[in-house]
């Protein structure tokens, strides 16, 4: 991420958009949209990010260390949130299914050195 | 340490039986009764022979009283199969095993004895009697008795309806949702079944109970047991590999178990294969006291019943004195030397007779 | 098996022959927030949690936990990660999220009956408008009445709470009376476990009505802002009489109840926010042992002040550390106190089971937990949402207690307000650690910032929700289980022995 502008009640970033999505940095934005007004303009690959009403009395680099810390962390939780999103379905469909069908595929096996099969106990 | 087998000289004995003591003669020697009537004799020494059925030549006889039932084969050797006046009878269904605990006190046997001892069962049970309080039932892993375990159970439902059943299983099998579903068309509220977790992470479980896939098999089959809610128990057998995870281990039943009815935390025993594999399990429980007791009065602190099983007072720590039960079965309870002068015999368990070894810091509390 | 498979089954076998053998792990949902400093909490779907040093969440994601650490035996056992596509033990977690979400299958629990709008007290905080105290042409009407405890039995739950309310709904006791023996009349063939609570200003008990709360088991809840000169200062009409009045109310009833039947609530105003210690130990000296330390109310006049709620926001958080620092204290000293409020996100943090609590669930308690029959026969989703109709704003009038059940409760508002009731998939709860153990609340958001969904970054709700949520972890990270002891005791409402 690169600081383009830094003065007075503004701050301008430039994000390539290899290195972060436009949903992670919209997320991200949003939380300092309330204090802050914030613009975002997609331009070539980049993505930038206009913040302005910064107070006087705000310390602008802590605030930029915190931003970076916060992208950091919203790719994480893109990360997570693509990944999981089918195991997360799946987990949330079986959580409120009436299951009256068997799944009768458990991990392993249950023998021991004669042989058990599970299937001498009748259904 | 209670006998419970002995041998003498078969007489006129065509076939194994079961049979229940009835009276002593003048002598001290032992009639006994079989299901179809018949009357065998248990001598000490070598009577004439009669025409009856007898074992003769037994060694010692004393141990057995009115009441209690035995197994007879036909090479003269005698098993205690139920004692009348002990809290501990259980039916022993195989010698088998799924699992293979690297501190198992009853090591499995590779034969297949599932008949053999079903056999002996349907002819138990009708013969114990109905004001038995309760009565376990253990091996090696039971399940592997298939669909003859519903057969036994059901049987002990119509015979024994007043008996707490107390079933000790790996619990394994009930990751088949049958198996769940087929034991609750038995419909006995006085089932409980114990079942072994040793930790919240699945490696450490399968590596204690040297079987793959045992953590998840047995977790599934917890939730499917209450799913058809059955009453369910889960034992911890504390040790070098099991304790450390304790607390989260306690944290875990909590969390995913907390349905289960009771969570006994149990002591070592130092027989079977425990003495093999002592480097990897043998600790003074001293040592795990911490581990312990955070998971204890976690647990209690949540609601849960626990108990303390098979650890000797003097190595407690207080608060968890009011947890601990005299667990051990009265046919290997035992005391040592320390504990002439111990003010607290009366309620602690004593250690196990069948322990080759014991802690090195069991003293007398005064 | 073969002799030679028999012999290595029965071989002892090291752990590492215990491994999937995977060489790479799974993620399984979850979300993370920072704690303080140093750490950050995992939270997985079911609401499980572990403490964790920043920047584990991305060392996680980015597969960069080996399997030898210890974390990667807590990930697995709870549920954060997996070594396989789809875990083993999915139906465990599958289970688990069900019986969090199971409030749902309860539905509807809490049953408001505003009997009636007149009241003896002019308390400056009310939201709701008073009447003075002989104008009974704002009482419910005995059919109203009626049709909304028909209502009220139509509720799949098993228990359900009669919660009188007003005014003061004692100067209706006719009604209370009525509305509590059909209750009880209807009960006989519904079975259903039933709680009647009268929320009173005690001042107006008479033996008639509290031999009648003893018959029929009746909870008494007051208003108790603490301290005499709190408590006075909020009731300028009634001025000093204020307390001793209420002292009065409360011990009478508890002589004729029973201690446990009385409980008391406060109201928070700017004047109290300097005065957590001295509200709490009032509740003690009271015989009171649990205390809710509630925010002030944003409903009514001062809603639409954005930047005095915000002030308010932190000078309340600062109040509830404050004050809750000091129940801490008390519990470690032996001397059980509970806050009520912490009490509910700790049962969602450290127990697997459903909390329904109608101001910090989701999907949220309008409808789903509560519901508001008031004295003219309207039907409200909740309790401040009739205090919006009293500035003309219907939003959330479901619609009269004589239109059928299906249409008041499942009924297009319904649908409509189902949209923006689950924290699941509103903006910025989406992904926020903290979402299992908070809520959403639309009727707040309408009422204080025109949206049903709400904008987080200047919603109080969310301000406040997360701070709470965020200190309670950082005192668990901080001391461990001695804290955890104390919590514990609160969610059991059990002492520590």
């Amino acid at each position: 991420m690169k600081v383009e502008f830094n003065e007075n009640n503004k701050i301008v970033l430039k994000i390539q958009s290899t290195l972060y999505s436009i949903s992670v940095v919209h997320k991200c934005f949003y939380w300092y949209s309330g204090k802050f007004d914030i613009d975002i303009e997609s331009v070539d690959n980049n993505l930038i990010i206009k913040m302005s009403n910064i107070p006087d009395d705000m310390d602008k680099n802590s605030l930029i260390s915190k931003i970076k810390k916060d992208l950091l962390d919203f790719n994480t939780r893109e990360i997570i949130a693509l990944e999981t999103k089918d195991i997360r379905t799946l987990l949330i469909a079986k959580a409120f299914a009436n299951d009256d069908e068997y799944d009768e595929s458990p991990p392993g096996i249950l023998d021991d050195p004669i042989g058990f099969n599970p299937f001498d106990f009748k259904k | 340490m209670i006998q419970l087998k002995t041998r003498g000289i078969p007489i006129n004995l065509t076939a194994p039986t079961v049979a229940t003591i009835i009276s002593q003669t003048w002598s001290k020697d032992l009639v006994a009764n079989t299901p179809s009537g018949q009357t065998v004799f248990l001598f000490k020494n070598v009577p004439p022979i009669q025409d009856k059925i007898m074992i003769v030549g037994i060694a010692t006889l004393e141990y057995l009283e009115e009441g209690d039932i035995i197994y007879i084969d036909t090479n003269g050797s005698i098993h205690t199969l139920f004692r009348k006046n002990s809290h501990h009878n259980a039916l022993f269904i195989t010698d088998r095993c799924n699992s293979n605990c690297l501190m198992c006190s009853q090591p499995p046997k590779n034969v297949d004895d599932l008949t053999h001892f079903f056999n002996i069962n349907t002819s138990l049970i009708p013969l114990i009697s109905k004001d038995t309080i309760e009565l376990g039932i253990t091996g090696g892993e039971p399940t592997l008795l298939g669909q003859r375990f519903i057969t036994l159970l059901g049987q002990i439902k119509d015979e024994l309806p007043n008996t707490d059943i107390h079933i000790l299983t790996n619990g394994r099998s009930f990751a088949w949702k049958h198996i769940p579903h087929a034991l609750s068309n038995i419909n006995n509220e006085r089932m409980v079944y114990g079942i072994p977790l040793y930790s919240d992470y699945y490696r450490q479980h399968d590596y204690i109970v040297q079987a793959k896939d045992a953590f998840n098999q047995t977790v599934l089959g917890l939730h499917n047991m209450a799913k058809f809610k059955h009453r369910l128990e889960l034992r911890i057998v504390l040790h070098k590999e099991s304790f450390k995870r304790l607390p989260k281990l306690a944290k875990y039943i909590y969390m995913n178990f907390p349905f289960v009815e009771h969570i006994a935390f149990m002591g070592l025993e130092y027989t079977g294969y425990t003495i093999a594999n002592k480097d990897l399990l043998w600790m003074e429980p001293t040592e795990y006291s911490d581990e312990l007791e955070d998971a204890v009065l976690y647990l209690n602190a949540m609601g849960m019943n626990v108990s303390i099983y098979n650890l000797q007072l003097c190595l407690l720590k207080p608060s968890l004195w009011k947890f601990a039960q005299r667990s051990i079965s009265d046919w290997k309870q035992n005391y040592l030397k320390e504990c002439e002068s111990c003010s607290e015999t009366e309620r602690c368990g004593g250690v196990f007779a069948t322990s080759k070894k014991h802690s090195q810091l069991i003293q007398a509390i005064k | 098996m073969d002799a030679g498979t028999i012999k290595e089954f029965r071989k002892f076998k090291s752990i590492d022959k215990y491994n999937t053998g995977t060489t790479t792990y799974f993620l399984l949902p979850f979300r993370f927030h920072q704690v303080n400093n140093e750490k950050e909490v995992l939270v997985n779907e079911v609401g499980d949690f572990l403490i964790v040093p920043i920047g584990t969440s991305t060392r996680i994601a980015n597969r960069q936990i080996n399997d030898k650490e210890e974390i990667y035996a807590d990930l697995i056992a709870n549920f954060f990660i997996s070594e396989k596509p789809i875990p083993d033990l999915i139906d465990i977690l599958a289970t688990r999220y069900r019986t969090k979400k199971s409030f749902l299958d309860e539905f509807t629990a809490l049953h408001i009956f505003v009997v009636s709008l007149r009241c003896n007290h002019s308390c400056h905080y009310c939201q709701v408008s008073r009447v003075s105290e002989n104008k009974q042409d704002f009482d419910i009407s005995i059919a109203d009445l009626k049709a909304g405890i028909e209502h009220m039995f139509r509720t799949p739950s098993s228990s359900i709470t009669m919660e009188f309310q007003g005014g003061e709904p004692l100067l209706a006791f006719d009604k209370v009376k009525y509305g509590i023996q059909y209750a009880n009349l209807l009960n006989e063939v519904h079975n259903k476990e039933i709680t009647f609570v009268i929320c009173t200003n005690a001042t107006v008990f008479s033996d008639e009505i509290l031999e009648f709360c003893a018959q029929h088991n009746v909870v008494i809840s007051t208003s108790l802002d603490g301290p005499a000169f709190l408590h006075n200062a909020n009731r300028p009409k009634t001025g000093t009489k204020s307390y001793e009045m209420v002292m009065q109310g409360i011990e009478l009833a508890r002589e004729k109840l029973g201690h446990d039947k009385i409980s008391a609530l406060m109201t928070t105003t700017t004047l109290s926010l300097d005065y957590p210690i001295e509200i709490i130990d009032n509740y003690i000296e009271n015989g009171f042992s649990n205390i809710f330390l509630r925010p002030i109310s944003p409903y009514g006049f001062a809603l639409k002040n954005i930047k005095k709620n915000h002030y308010q926001t932190q000078r309340y958080l600062d109040f509830y550390k404050k004050g809750l620092d000091y129940i801490i204290q008390l519990n470690k000293n032996g001397h059980f106190m509970v806050e009520d409020y912490t009490t509910v996100v700790l049962k969602k943090i450290l127990t697997p089971f459903p909390v329904s609590y109608v101001d910090l669930q989701s999907p949220a308690g309008m409808i789903n937990n509560v519901v508001v029959f008031n004295y003219d026969g309207s039907v409200y989703a909740t309790d401040e949402s009739r205090m919006l109709a009293e500035n003309q704003d219907f939003t959330f009038k479901l619609g009269h207690v004589q239109d059928s059940y299906h249409s008041l409760f499942y009924g297009e508002k319904a649908q409509y307000f189902s949209k923006f009731w689950s924290n699941e998939t509103l903006a910025g709860c989406a992904d926020c650690g903290f979402q299992a153990y908070c809520g959403a609340d639309p009727v707040f958001h309408y009422a204080s910032q025109g949206d049903l969904e709400g904008f987080r970054p200047t919603s109080d709700f969310c301000t406040k929700n997360m701070e709470i949520i965020r200190h309670i972890f950082d005192l668990i990270d901080r001391e461990g289980n001695d804290i955890i002891k104390i919590f514990n005791s609160w969610i059991n409402n059990t002492p520590q022995n």
